[in-house]
């Protein structure tokens, strides 16, 4: 695989970096292809550092976060943003919540200080907690309303993960999120939102020292925090095959099969990134071309493998042509699976993957906001954003040899799950 | 001026690098646009930054050409790629994974269309396929059976969804003998009957090049692709076969309210739309009209999201759009809500309709709506598919580079007079049209105060 051709692109030495006295890290992508610019915002805090009882307050927390602070009062925050022509988005996983503002450059000036007010003094009004409250519970319901997978795949994980922090959804249980009180909000704030557990990317129309300007005299008077405590629950190791089922009603069962897997520091994360792609990107990755295409068992099969801090899962899902059973489709899974644990697989198809995710980095570069996110995944994620330049390199560096390692190393009966969702789980 | 200061060219980066910095108005790059012998036309425009080319190609060949097949258009796109003549389907799917590229079909209500994206070292290849695959599809009987069971199944799955559904029902209440409100997808019922000889003959009937424009966006010489483009789509011959346009029939107005409730007994919230006519993509108010909408339900304090969500906690997202077509449009308001506050939100998001037309806009509100439409334009059209999407549209609704190029102009000359009739004239409050999905043995009585009631099941 070329990489680096001769034209315009974007290089390692294109990230510019600092970090402030109180220990918040800038990386910063000058960019003048359109007037605009973005920030992301990184905190180190997502559902893993809950425990049951306070399940969702991470996710909670970021709808806190926009419902004022002490110069912006309530609504105050997305009201003068979008006054100034930004707007602002935000998400939380199990590991990470990051904040998002899309603007023209010329505003600038106005996003630090929105931000700088609202992580320096966040002032948290019960009227407005209680609302937000129901704003939650609307977005966990519609959730759950609008497709089978989320109540398939947080009950998959819940059985995968017994005793770590993954055990529960990102949005919470719903009784925890009718009881999170006043305090536990605050304490989260002290906790986690210090400007040390927290990197921020910008990228787009803006000068390298006019952001370090910026960044001095808004974030730096921020006083630092004591680090948050470190997640020590290490998830046992599984010694047998679980299995559950669900009840919805559904046209066709839905199948997840979930093997435990390592976190994006191990070594083996590109391999079975790269895996991932095999079994399902495409019409002719090896799951798609013979559940859905060849033997049409499936309408539709896809694969993740995600970044995480601890730890997580390879999900495979498929859903079932009319009259298969969700056992047909399970078999013909394993089947593909052994087949690459047996005989590995292609050059060729190896040489695909690499293909396919040299376009999808090219397809991130492409904009400002593909670079500012990818940036700051690398950076919190696999520790350095250095790394984002090396993944071709680290992809490349893969072996057919490698692959065929990681199907067996990973994908053993006694490390997966599986899950059901179905209309009729009395049969 | 998109990218241009990045090109590595010395000249370049001299003499733009320090202007750009204070340009705050964003205009569309230079591009090309000429057409070949058989009507077909071509839009080229050159972005050099990432080694990457994006495609759009777009043809007469929507669903309000179905009639009362509903689902041909859509179906006979996805057939497209299910083989041709010198390349079998698996050729297809193994060269374009291998390479990386994305290439796909899709039909629209009005239009279909072909969107690819591939690395510029694969120009060739990537063409070659794209050819094929719209000039000499074969429609093999055997991968249409395949692809059509898949498709059933797809189609009852949606039903698990009110939101993938509600536009459907929503559309063919306000148009509705009118080709517009013709479903996409189809129905269980209309698939199901649909052979490969309804695909092979609509085929013939709509893909034809003289109606039909592809736009070729990035990393490659314009010279070059002239003479590709001309080498591989000069013989695409045209249909003489005099099709109707139904599309540019009268729209019949709604004249009371109706409500029609999608019965799903399993639902725990309510998804409604409330809405009524909209306008055209040509309409000369387009602009000053999404302004006006940014402030309604366009944007985050937007007062339906203000007043449904933040001060309510009703839902997590209420909103409004104009969804525009070439002849005509819809307006809705769209949200959902837990069962037990159906009413709350329904009245709410009334109360604040009618809280436009009484109170208008203020000064204040309307800086803010124009501030925010321009500061969010630029990143529109960034990227390559963007900017080949941006320019067969403009070939489909017949509008020029000025609607960039004006795009802050238009949007600043709009006063607080001007905003307040585009209220008075776009934004309806009379023979409103509800769908509501949710659980009808519930809501049924409450909705009754809204309008006409007619219920259907969700499986039907």
């Amino acid at each position: 695989m070329v990489f680096c051709t001769s034209q315009a692109q974007m290089k390692a030495e294109d990230v510019q970096t600092f970090t402030l006295k109180n220990g918040m890290k800038f990386l910063v992508v000058e960019d003048f292809s359109i007037p605009n610019a973005n920030m992301y915002l990184f905190y180190k805090v997502g559902s893993r550092n809950e425990y049951q009882g306070i399940t969702g307050l991470s996710h909670f927390f970021e709808h806190m976060m926009f419902n004022g602070a002490k110069k912006y009062g309530p609504k105050l925050f997305d009201q003068t943003m979008e006054y100034n022509g930004g707007a602002n988005n935000a998400y939380t996983t199990e590991n990470v919540t990051v904040y998002t503002n899309w603007f023209p450059a010329s505003a600038t000036e106005v996003i630090f200080d929105l931000e700088s007010d609202r992580i320096s003094s966040l002032s948290i009004d019960p009227e407005m907690v209680e609302s937000e409250r129901g704003v939650v519970l609307s977005e966990r319901s519609t959730g759950l309303e609008n497709s089978p997978w989320r109540l398939l795949s947080q009950s998959v994980q819940s059985s995968a993960f017994q005793e770590h922090p993954y055990h529960w959804p990102v949005i919470g249980f719903e009784d925890d999120m009718k009881n999170w009180t006043q305090q536990d909000l605050e304490r989260y704030f002290k906790t986690y939102y210090a400007p040390n557990n927290c990197v921020v990317v910008i990228s787009g129309a803006l000068k390298f020292e006019e952001v370090k300007r910026l960044a001095e005299k808004y974030m730096q008077p921020i006083s630092a925090q004591p680090a948050p405590p470190k997640v020590h629950i290490i998830e046992p190791k599984q010694t047998g095959e679980r299995r559950i089922t669900v009840q919805k009603e559904v046209s066709n069962p839905y199948m997840m099969i979930a093997y435990h897997t390592p976190e994006a520091k191990n070594e083996d994360y590109y391999a079975l990134n790269i895996l991932s792609s095999i079994l399902s990107n495409g019409k002719s990755s090896r799951l798609y071309a013979s559940l859905v295409d060849n033997q049409q068992l499936a309408t539709m099969v896809f694969t993740d493998y995600g970044d995480s801090f601890d730890p997580g899962l390879f999900n495979i899902y498929a859903v079932a042509n009319t009259n298969i059973t969700s056992e047909l489709i399970e078999n013909a899974i394993y089947i593909e699976i052994d087949k690459i644990k047996e005989e590995g697989i292609t050059e060729k198809e190896l040489q695909k993957v690499k293909n396919q995710k040299l376009m999808e980095f090219y397809n991130q570069i492409e904009k400002i906001d593909g670079k500012s996110n990818n940036i700051g995944t690398y950076e919190v994620f696999f520790g350095d954003y250095k790394k984002m330049f090396d993944a071709p390199m680290n992809y490349n560096k893969v072996t057919i040899k490698d692959i065929q390692n990681v199907a067996k190393k990973y994908f053993s009966k006694s490390n997966r799950t599986v899950g059901v969702l179905k209309t009729n789980v009395e049969e | 001026m998109k990218k241009l200061n990045k090109r590595i060219g010395l000249l370049c980066l001299l003499i733009v690098a320090p202007f750009l910095v204070f340009a705050q108005s964003y205009k569309l790059p230079e591009f090309e646009k000429l057409k070949l012998k058989n009507g077909l036309t071509i839009y080229l425009m050159e972005q050099h930054d990432v080694p990457i080319i994006s495609v759009s190609v777009i043809l007469p060949a929507g669903a309000i050409y179905d009639n009362e097949k509903a689902g041909l258009a859509s179906l006979t796109s996805t057939a497209l790629k299910l083989g041709t003549k010198n390349f079998s389907k698996k050729i297809i799917d193994e060269e374009l994974d291998f390479l990386g590229a994305s290439l796909n079909a899709y039909a629209s209500k009005e239009y279909a269309g072909l969107s690819s994206k591939f690395a510029t070292k694969d120009i060739a290849k990537v063409f070659g396929i794209l050819k094929e695959i719209l000039l000499n599809p074969t429609f093999d009987s055997e991968e249409f059976e395949k692809e059509k069971s898949r498709l059933l199944v797809t189609l009852e799955q949606r039903k698990e969804s009110p939101r993938a559904v509600i536009g459907t029902y929503f559309d063919k209440l306000l148009y509705g003998s009118h080709v517009y409100g013709n479903s996409v997808s189809g129905t269980n019922e209309t698939v199901s009957k649909l052979t490969v000889n309804d695909l092979k003959s609509f085929y013939n009937l709509n893909y034809t090049p003289n109606e039909s424009a592809i736009s070729i966006v990035g990393d490659f010489s314009s010279k070059e692709m002239k003479k590709l483009i001309t080498e591989l789509f000069s013989g695409w011959k045209n249909n003489t076969t005099k099709k109707e346009n139904k599309a540019s029939n009268t729209i019949a107005k709604p004249t009371e309210n109706n409500v029609l409730i999608v019965s799903k007994e399993d639902a725990k919230e309510t998804t409604f739309y409330i809405g009524g006519s909209g306008i055209s993509r040509n309409n000369p108010d387009f602009v000053a009209i999404q302004v006006v909408n940014t402030l309604f339900g366009g944007r985050f304090t937007s007062m339906l999201n203000d007043e449904l969500r933040v001060n309510s906690g009703l839902t997590y997202g209420a909103s409004s759009r104009f969804s525009t077509l070439k002849n005509g449009g819809s307006f809705y308001i769209s949200t959902f809500t837990a069962l037990e506050t159906t009413t709350e939100a329904i009245d709410k998001a009334l109360e604040v309709l009618n809280t436009l037309h009484k109170n208008g806009l203020s000064e204040n509100s309307l800086t803010s709506a124009k501030n925010y439409v321009k500061g969010q334009f630029p990143p529109d059209y960034e990227t390559t598919d963007q900017l080949s999407n941006l320019l067969t549209e403009m070939f489909w609704y017949n509008f020029d580079d000025s609607f960039i190029n004006n795009f802050e102009n238009n949007v600043n000359s709009l006063d607080i007079k001007k905003a307040n009739d585009i209220i008075a004239s776009y934004f309806p409050t009379k023979n409103l049209q509800f769908v509501l999905v949710g659980k009808a043995s519930e809501i049924k009585e409450i909705a009754e105060k809204y309008g006409k009631i007619t219920i259907v099941e969700i499986k039907e």
